[in-house]
């Protein structure tokens, strides 16, 4: 056991974590962000992706302890306390860029990771920041012309 | 008339739920003196077994290994046949198969409990090729031949029309086998209400069906099973066969504790049913101005171990191999058999999904060999309001085929 010191959506948490323990499991299981999904365990779909100090990475291959010291963004931590969506997943709403939902919460965060470093990215720019998230519903239309609709809604400073 | 939804764009209904991340998939459900489960299942594929649990059942924090005797009712279940056990018994078909279903306090418990079971396998010859398959001389399932459906299409007379024809293209197809992969692994919750209701959620395209097959196998009413299903992470024909739904529901019956478990991504490869690969031998004849004339098909549909919905989309397969064209005489042998392959089933398009691999092939070459556009050979054939297809239905309605290539061609400059 080791424990460790993060932030969670701006909230500081001290936690005891086992050494095998991925932060997957420590956000979904210990601390109860499972809008945080787990859909291969190796890093290829995505569906666990939060973002750690300001980048996007898949929390099924960063253990625990790493995340010791770090922010982390869930998408537990988009929507306002007034229950006010973030633009971005206003935008995925409005484009319908949502299926089964399953790939939509990491999705809606490469989407902001993207957005947070590039406010006016073009298409392909969009793709290739999507590129580390799989949805099998084949909706990739419906979100790349989200992700453009985000960056509309942000640079109007928010819908 | 004024429509609240047709014509409209509508924010889905669950829409809210899961861009904030609070749409609940089973996996997503914890409860309060919670235990978890976990399948062994067979590494080989066909053979008979013995299992020993007695070293995984002295782990600490093992509660119950479940086998085939522990069913308390049917130890089966299928949508079409009853043909999979719900722990095998005695024999093993494929590669996945579950003989043992572990309870533990932790799914780390009950991981290491699968390692300590000990399986010896008498391994008995196994059959891969479906056409193999077709002669019976080993058999998937005992006293059971190979062949599980033939469906039968003849139309006019197809010695005629080769006979009347200018050109003729013969060829055999191949199509894969493929995996829905959807994005949720399977995963589900058990537990049993004050009055003896038993309770399982989990992620299904069926829950109605699914309530029926947990029903016998546990030996209960219908009534007394309730399925809930939370929201779904995909499934595309691949949840509409049970996997881990009778084994939480015996497990929360026996311990009187919820029960949880979680298949990884591997795992849920093994344990849902895949799209039929099939051989799909097919002669096509038209004459010179491109009209088709004749249809000549065999297809042979690999279920693997199980029928699932074969008997269904090899009837798909054979209905549609004839493409949307009119073709006066059609001779269609579709056949389901069973290997020891992985499983198939329903899986996006249901059987009309392979056929066209070949169909379109064919009327290319036939363009080709004609020296007619691709563009021309379909509109001489296509359906139109009012044509019969093989099987003798007459379509009445929309069918805008024409149009549409038309458009498409358009669209391309192909025309």
């Amino acid at each position: 056991m080791k424990t460790i010191s993060l932030k969670v959506n701006g909230k500081p948490y001290t936690v005891e974590v086992e050494e095998d323990m991925r932060l997957l499991d420590l956000l979904r299981d210990k601390l109860g962000f499972t809008g945080v999904k787990e859909g291969c365990a190796e890093g290829e779909c995505g569906a666990c992706s939060v973002i750690m100090d300001g980048n996007l990475v898949t929390s099924c291959l960063v253990m625990a302890f790493q995340a010791d010291g770090k922010e982390i963004i869930t998408i537990e931590g988009l929507q306002s306390e007034d229950g006010t969506l973030h633009p971005i997943q206003q935008a995925f709403l409005d484009e319908g860029a949502v299926q089964c939902g399953f790939c939509t919460p990491a999705m809606v965060l490469a989407a902001k990771a993207l957005l947070d470093k590039n406010p006016n990215p073009t298409d392909e720019q969009i793709k290739e920041g999507i590129s580390g998230n799989l949805c099998r519903c084949t909706g990739y239309a419906k979100i790349v012309s989200a992700v453009k609709k985000a960056a509309e809604y942000l640079n109007q400073g928010g819908k | 008339m004024d429509f609240n939804v047709i014509g409209k764009s509508v924010i889905r209904v669950d829409g809210l739920a899961k861009v904030t991340g609070k749409a609940i998939y089973p996996q997503d459900i914890y409860m309060d003196n919670m235990l978890f489960g976990k399948t062994l299942r067979s590494s080989v594929p066909h053979a008979y077994f013995t299992l020993d649990t007695s070293k995984a059942e002295k782990i600490e924090g093992v509660v119950k290994i479940f086998t085939a005797k522990d069913v308390p009712g049917h130890n089966s279940h299928g949508v079409l046949f009853k043909d999979h056990e719900v722990l095998c018994e005695k024999k093993v078909r494929r590669i996945g198969d579950p003989i043992a279903f572990v309870v533990a306090v932790s799914e780390k418990i009950a991981a290491e409990a699968i390692e300590a079971i000990e399986v010896k396998y008498e391994e008995i010859p196994a059959v891969f090729d479906p056409v193999e398959a077709m002669k019976d001389e080993i058999k998937v399932h005992d006293g059971k031949s190979n062949i599980i459906y033939h469906y039968k299409l003849r139309k006019g007379n197809i010695e005629e029309g080769f006979a009347q024809s200018d050109v003729i293209v013969e060829n055999v197809y191949n199509t894969s086998m493929v995996e829905h992969a959807f994005l949720q692994p399977e995963a589900g919750v058990s537990y049993v209400e004050d009055d003896g209701t038993i309770v399982v959620c989990a992620a299904t395209q069926y829950p109605h069906f699914d309530q029926l097959e947990i029903a016998e196998a546990m030996g209960v009413p219908a009534e007394k099973v309730k399925v809930i299903n939370p929201a779904v992470g995909g499934a595309f024909g691949g949840r509409e066969d049970i996997t881990l739904q009778i084994h939480l529901a015996m497990a929360a019956v026996y311990t009187g504790r919820p029960v949880k478990a979680v298949y990884s991504r591997e795992e849920s490869f093994y344990a849902h049913s895949k799209r039929h690969p099939e051989i799909i031998k097919i002669k096509t004849g038209a004459n010179k101005e491109g009209k088709l004339l004749a249809l000549e098909a065999e297809i042979i549909a690999d279920t693997g171990a199980y029928a699932s919905w074969a008997i269904n989309v090899t009837r798909k397969s054979g209905i549609h191999v004839t493409g949307p064209y009119v073709i006066p005489n059609v001779k269609v042998d579709a056949y389901a058999v069973y290997t020891n392959n992985p499983f198939c089933g329903a899986m996006r398009g249901f059987g009309a999904t392979q056929v066209p691999i070949a169909t379109e092939q064919q009327m290319d070459i036939l363009a080709e060999k004609l020296n007619i556009s691709p563009v021309e050979i379909r509109l001489k054939n296509a359906f139109t309001k009012g044509s019969q297809t093989a099987n003798g239905q007459t379509l009445t309605d929309s069918v805008p085929l024409v149009d549409c290539i038309t458009k498409a061609a358009k669209a391309i400059g192909m025309f």
